[in-house]
């Protein structure tokens, strides 16, 4: 048989040998729950509303430094086990009906505080706790709104923030969680209110709870039931 | 080189097989049979010598047992050197074969080989196809993966639909009342030995009548068969201008199948092999299962058919296609040959052809399917939150949390099963969103008691903002026309339904 015969035959072999050919599978199949890769996990379950990366989703970023340092892991499992009452933020745990294993769940947050955390994350800054307490002071809410928050939130589309329409979406903690973090991917500045467009000293921790208090005090139902009334649908 | 010679003389004075070999090899065939579309039903019998070739390897490794067959898959593919490609060999030979049986049907067709005195080796050859089609069912199967297994269960319940024996044709085929470990050797049985044995034998009797009938002549219009004058036609038009099989037509075979070897190969060099892919485990419902390449018509057919057509269908159509194929020879054994002068036939199998890319395709990306990962997988393109309100980003939450992802694309992600929602302001005014989502209507179902009103009105909000930029959201006529007090409203992009 001819030198270039025996290479021709043999090449595929060769190539094959080699571990490198393209169509070489890499690993087998993992079943769904036993994914304990972060970046899989982020991308399967959290990424449609939190946006890649963690950033620039409609829902909060969680690429946000701050975000990661305000929110210890406990409260962080509690969230995303149970979800986050009063916001669209489902229960993932199987243990709640979802579809995640309690690994699973401690790897995204491992994730998290891997990729996402930094150390020092409020340049040696104290926020205010991350927990809405109860009470709050509506009234006084109102004044440091107007004088603090409505520069930005103003005009008939940015003011949405004040409807009930909106405000029936988002619970207390959930704004209390974005007037403490802020979005930095959008723009939206944490309680220390430094951004090119908003000045002056920090929100002291009981300005915060009485905005998050006149906010609620503005979330009326009721308001809101001149929205269509469901009507029997004409099915196929 | 005497001693060679009385070697080969002993056998052949027993076997004396060189008079037939020699018969067959010389046999003359007419000068435009030696022609490039002849050699389809060469490479479709090298596929099957692969497909036994590297299947009897592949048998040495695998273990046909429920709860082992999908782990000796993953042993093969990761841990024995060159297991994967000789799998992914195996997938491409049956993907190869398939195509090719198929093509070749079509050729014979186009080129009215079937016809007198070549009824029967068309008739065989539809039972080559049914049985090639059976091992790359059975073949599918015994990949024991969630395609395999949920591949199987629809399969068992059309075989469910036939009327009074429907019931004991799926025990005969499971082995019992569920897909167990009985199924699998069973389908083993089959993919090993009853369906290659007959695969065999059948070839071997189509090739034996194509040797002894002769390769079908170039078509010409004009050249019409009748039975009394057709063989003294052909043998005259192949002792006048022919060639011997061998070199003048068969080289050409061998380049051919030469090809689709390496064709094969690359295939399964670059592509790798066909799974296992999950564990099939019915207990995991995150799994969108989809028959192999051949069958994907038959899935988007299913698919696409009225509930109350189903049953009829699944059991009339498969005879129906079976006796057309089969009546073919018989319903047309003279006439013209050409497709010149068969206009009917060139464009049944037009049709056919088309109709068949189109369902294959359509199975390929599934758009009646929602993509039920979409909503939590999906991210809004960043563009469209740009200037977003408040508002406006919780209706992008609540557009992925109540699951309208998963059946309508933004920014080319997510569901098909409706519309594409990019540019939906500029189709819908806010107040037909509103009614649409709450009452539903044509595919969509009713979301009015799944959506509180703020949760409504987010989500009109978000999708009022999805028009491009230089289009304006359609516009309710009558409306404007009452706030700026009557005259004629201006036309308006957009329509209403």
């Amino acid at each position: 048989m001819r030198l270039s015969t025996l290479v021709a035959l043999g090449l595929p072999f060769l190539l094959a040998g080699c571990g490198q050919m393209p169509g070489e599978p890499h690993s087998p199949p993992v079943p769904p729950e036993q994914v304990t890769d972060f970046a899989t996990l982020y991308a399967r379950n959290c990424q449609a509303c939190h946006g890649t990366g963690g950033q620039n989703g409609p829902a909060m970023d969680l690429a946000n430094p701050e975000f990661q340092a305000l929110v210890d892991d406990n409260t962080l499992r509690t969230i995303i086990s149970d979800g986050l009452p009063g916001t669209q933020m489902p229960a993932w745990a199987q243990s709640a009906g979802g579809m995640l294993t309690d690994q699973q769940i401690s790897a995204i947050i491992g994730g998290m505080r891997r990729n996402w955390a930094k150390p020092d994350a409020f340049g040696g800054a104290t926020p205010p706790a991350f927990e809405q307490p109860k009470g709050g002071d509506a009234n006084h809410g109102r004044q440091v709104y107007q004088a603090r928050c409505a520069g930005c939130h103003s005009g008939p589309k940015r003011q949405q923030l004040t409807s009930p329409v909106y405000l029936s979406l988002v619970s207390d903690q959930a704004l209390r969680s974005i007037i403490l973090a802020g979005r930095p991917d959008i723009g939206q500045p944490d309680w220390r209110m430094q951004t090119p467009q908003t000045s002056g000293p920090p929100l002291a921790p009981q300005d915060v709870t009485d905005v998050v208090a006149y906010l609620g005090s503005l979330r009326n139902p009721d308001v809101v039931s001149a929205a269509p009334t469901p009507m029997p649908s004409p099915r196929r | 080189m005497s001693r060679m010679k009385r070697i080969y003389d002993w056998f052949e004075q027993r076997l004396q097989i060189e008079g037939p070999v020699r018969e067959a090899v010389l046999h003359k065939v007419p000068r435009n049979t030696a022609s490039w579309w002849y050699v389809f039903g060469s490479a479709a019998f090298t596929l099957l010598i692969l497909q036994v070739v590297t299947g009897i390897l592949l048998a040495l490794v695998y273990v046909p047992s429920a709860a082992q067959a999908w782990e000796s898959l993953n042993v093969l593919n990761h841990q024995i050197p060159l297991g994967w490609f000789l799998r992914a060999v195996h997938a491409w030979g049956s993907n190869f074969m398939v195509a090719v049986v198929f093509i070749h049907m079509a050729q014979v067709f186009l080129f009215g080989a079937y016809k007198f005195p070549r009824e029967l080796t068309w008739t065989v050859g539809v039972f080559l196809l049914l049985l090639t089609l059976g091992m790359a069912f059975s073949g599918q199967v015994l990949r024991f993966d969630q395609d395999a297994y949920w591949g199987l269960g629809i399969g068992v319940f059309i075989m469910a639909r036939v009327p009074l024996i429907g019931g004991q044709l799926v025990h005969l085929l499971l082995g019992g009342p569920i897909i167990a470990g009985a199924t699998l050797s069973r389908f083993f049985t089959l993919h090993v030995f009853i369906i290659p044995g007959t695969l065999l034998f059948l070839a071997a009797v189509h090739i034996w009548m194509v040797l002894k009938l002769g390769v079908n002549e170039w078509p010409m219009p004009g050249r019409v068969v009748h039975r009394e004058t057709y063989i003294a036609e052909y043998n005259k038009l192949a002792h006048d201008d022919g060639i011997p099989f061998v070199p003048g037509a068969f080289w050409k075979d061998l380049v051919f199948s030469g090809a689709v070897l390496a064709a094969v190969f690359v295939c399964a060099l670059v592509l790798g092999p066909s799974g296992p892919g999950g564990q099939p485990d019915p207990s995991i419902i995150q799994t969108v299962p989809k028959p192999d390449f051949p069958f994907l018509w038959i899935y988007s057919v299913l698919s696409f058919l009225p509930p109350s057509l189903e049953t009829p269908f699944i059991l009339i159509a498969p005879i129906a296609m079976i006796a057309g194929l089969l009546a073919v020879p018989f319903v047309a054994s003279e006439g013209e040959k050409s497709w010149h002068r068969r206009p009917v036939a060139v464009l049944a199998l037009t049709t056919v052809a088309v109709a068949w890319a189109v369902f294959t395709h359509l199975g390929m990306y599934t758009p009646w399917s929602p993509h039920m990962n979409a909503w939590s997988g999906d991210p809004i393109p960043v563009r469209y939150l740009r200037e977003a309100t408040p508002l406006v980003r919780q209706g992008a939450v609540i557009f992925e949390s109540k699951q309208c992802r998963n059946c309508h694309q933004i920014g080319g992600h997510g569901g098909e099963r409706g519309p594409a929602l990019d540019d939906i302001a500029t189709r819908m005014t806010p107040d037909q969103m509103r009614f649409k989502v709450v009452t539903g209507g044509g595919n969509m179902p009713a979301f009015g008691k799944n959506l509180s009103p703020p949760e409504i009105e987010a989500l009109v909000a978000f999708l009022e903002t999805l028009h491009p930029a230089n289009e304006p959201p359609a516009a309710d006529a009558a409306q404007r026309a009452i706030e700026t007090g009557g005259g004629a409203p201006p036309p308006v992009g957009g329509h209403s339904y």
